[in-house]
């Protein structure tokens, strides 16, 4: 009996004292919670800009259900939520119903993308959708600017404010870079080379905004050529909110040990030396 | 010396080497920045605020019962490489509101972030956001008084350069309190983890 109990007792004082090691491992060895990616469902994101001459006030239409009503020439929407994949956009003069689109086409938009979708064309060179890709990620403290060149009879364009040339040789159904500009008041001159002419619009652009200038119209016919300035929010990235799980530490306020670490290891090393000492004892009686 | 003590001493010694793997020498760095460790030193990026933050709408507390989250929240703007600021006067303890996007409440995407964790991989604010689940409710209470309601509709994880901006920051289809910070594993040479948590609610 008496043998009996004095191996107990070893087992509990050595169990008792790997018990304080392991804690002490655990303690300094714990790393933050890790996860996995899951694949994204966020919708895309439209805007449409209609730029047709030859498509007067529209009805438009996507998957069968209307959409945008009495849309006029040179108006453009907001960016609207839409769910990813295929979609059936059609356009129709406003009034003749989605049996008299004249353009149908579909389009394959891409989770949490944003498009600018422009209506362009002529009856003669054809009628059809024209889909960019946008990037409103902001720059701070100014703004970006994009020129799309719309106008089918405009040819290679150029961009230029207070004198200065901003962009060169944009072609139909193209989209410039973006230009990181400064905020405040500007008055945009594009011209067309082949035409001999220059349009201009005055805007005021805001600090951290997306803006968006639209060359659409005919040089020779109607409606006439013009400009159309559009502004959206820029966006920022995404924050970092994570911290370095082992740091640098400093001396004078390190992250040193906590206080009772010391005292539960060397508390867990006389625990486990009984232990020993108590079966080694129990072993030679 | 017997087998059973022989096993013993192996086990403490693996355990002891095991703790000693995860302490982390102490190296002279001070709070100035001036650097003469091994590691260089990542100067923080300035803020740009908007001042948009005026009026009785302006979100102060955050409440989400189902996580035991409840913080104060600091207006936070963009920091000059774009990204989105965070809280400054209690890193660890508040969470920041996206104050160049709408207030809580009003049409649109508003933003709230918090950090996940603090150096050395303790909690932070939003250490538990990732045990939210749909339909969970959220409770932000605004400078005039007024506390409004969210719903948690989703959530989603993505790497920084994945992450869908226009749907966190720009979507106007509702009423939209989006709620971001970091996941996944920490990247020692890019200074950040690998991964973003975002949970998207709507109000209700």
């Amino acid at each position: 009996m008496r043998r009996f109990f004095m191996l107990t007792a070893s087992n509990l004082l050595l169990g008792v004292g790997l018990l304080g090691i392991c804690g002490l491992a655990a303690f300094f060895g714990g790393q933050p919670f890790i996860s996995s990616a899951h694949p994204a469902t966020s919708p895309a994101f439209v805007r449409v800009i209609h730029a047709s001459p030859d498509v007067g006030t529209a009805d438009v239409f996507v998957d069968g259900a209307k959409l945008l009503s009495s849309f006029a020439f040179g108006a453009v929407t907001g960016y609207a939520a839409v769910p990813p994949g295929p979609h059936k956009v059609q356009i129709a003069l406003v009034g003749k119903g989605i049996g008299g689109s004249v353009i149908t086409q579909t389009l394959d938009v891409n989770p949490g993308y944003a498009y600018t979708v422009a209506a362009i064309g002529t009856q003669q060179s054809g009628l059809s959708l024209e889909v960019f890709v946008d990037n409103n990620l902001l720059s701070p403290g100014t703004a970006k600017l994009r020129v799309y060149q719309l106008s089918p009879d405009a040819g290679s364009v150029s961009v230029a404010a207070g004198g200065t040339t901003l962009l060169n040789g944009i072609g139909y159904q193209n989209a410039s870079n973006y230009l990181t500009v400064a905020k405040g008041g500007y008055t945009f001159q594009v011209t067309s080379p082949g035409n001999n002419a220059t349009l201009s619009a005055s805007t005021m652009l805001n600090a951290n905004t997306i803006a968006s200038l639209f060359v659409i119209g005919m040089f020779n016919g109607t409606p006439k050529s013009a400009l159309v300035t559009s502004q959206a929010p820029g966006l920022p990235g995404v924050p970092n909110t994570g911290s370095d799980p082992n740091p640098i530490v400093q001396v004078d306020v390190a992250r040193s040990l906590a206080p009772w670490s010391w005292p539960l290891g060397l508390a867990s090393l006389l625990f486990i030396g009984s232990g020993v000492f108590v079966r080694r004892v129990t072993g030679k009686r | 010396m017997p087998a059973v003590r022989l096993f013993y001493l192996f086990l403490v010694t693996i355990l002891l080497l095991s703790a000693c793997s995860n302490f982390v020498p102490e190296t002279a760095v001070s709070t100035t920045g001036n650097v003469n460790a091994e590691r260089p030193y990542v100067p923080e990026i300035p803020e740009i605020r908007s001042g948009n933050a005026k009026g009785n709408r302006i979100p102060i507390r955050v409440n989400i019962p189902s996580v035991g989250i409840n913080a104060f929240i600091e207006t936070v703007g963009i920091k000059a490489d774009a990204d989105l600021a965070t809280p400054t006067q209690n890193p660890w303890e508040d969470v920041g509101w996206y104050d160049m996007g709408p207030y809580p409440g009003q049409r649109g995407s508003a933003v709230i972030d918090g950090h996940l964790d603090r150096p050395g991989g303790y909690q932070a604010v939003f250490w538990r956001l990732g045990d939210m689940k749909v339909g969970d409710d959220v409770q932000v209470t605004s400078n005039g008084g007024k506390t409004l309601h969210f719903r948690v509709t989703r959530i989603e994880y993505y790497t920084p350069e994945q992450a869908p901006l226009q749907d966190i920051f720009g979507n106007v289809g509702g009423t939209y309190l989006n709620f971001i910070t970091c996941a996944g594993d920490w990247i020692p040479s890019q200074h950040q983890t690998n991964l973003r948590l975002v949970v998207y609610t709507t109000f209700v």
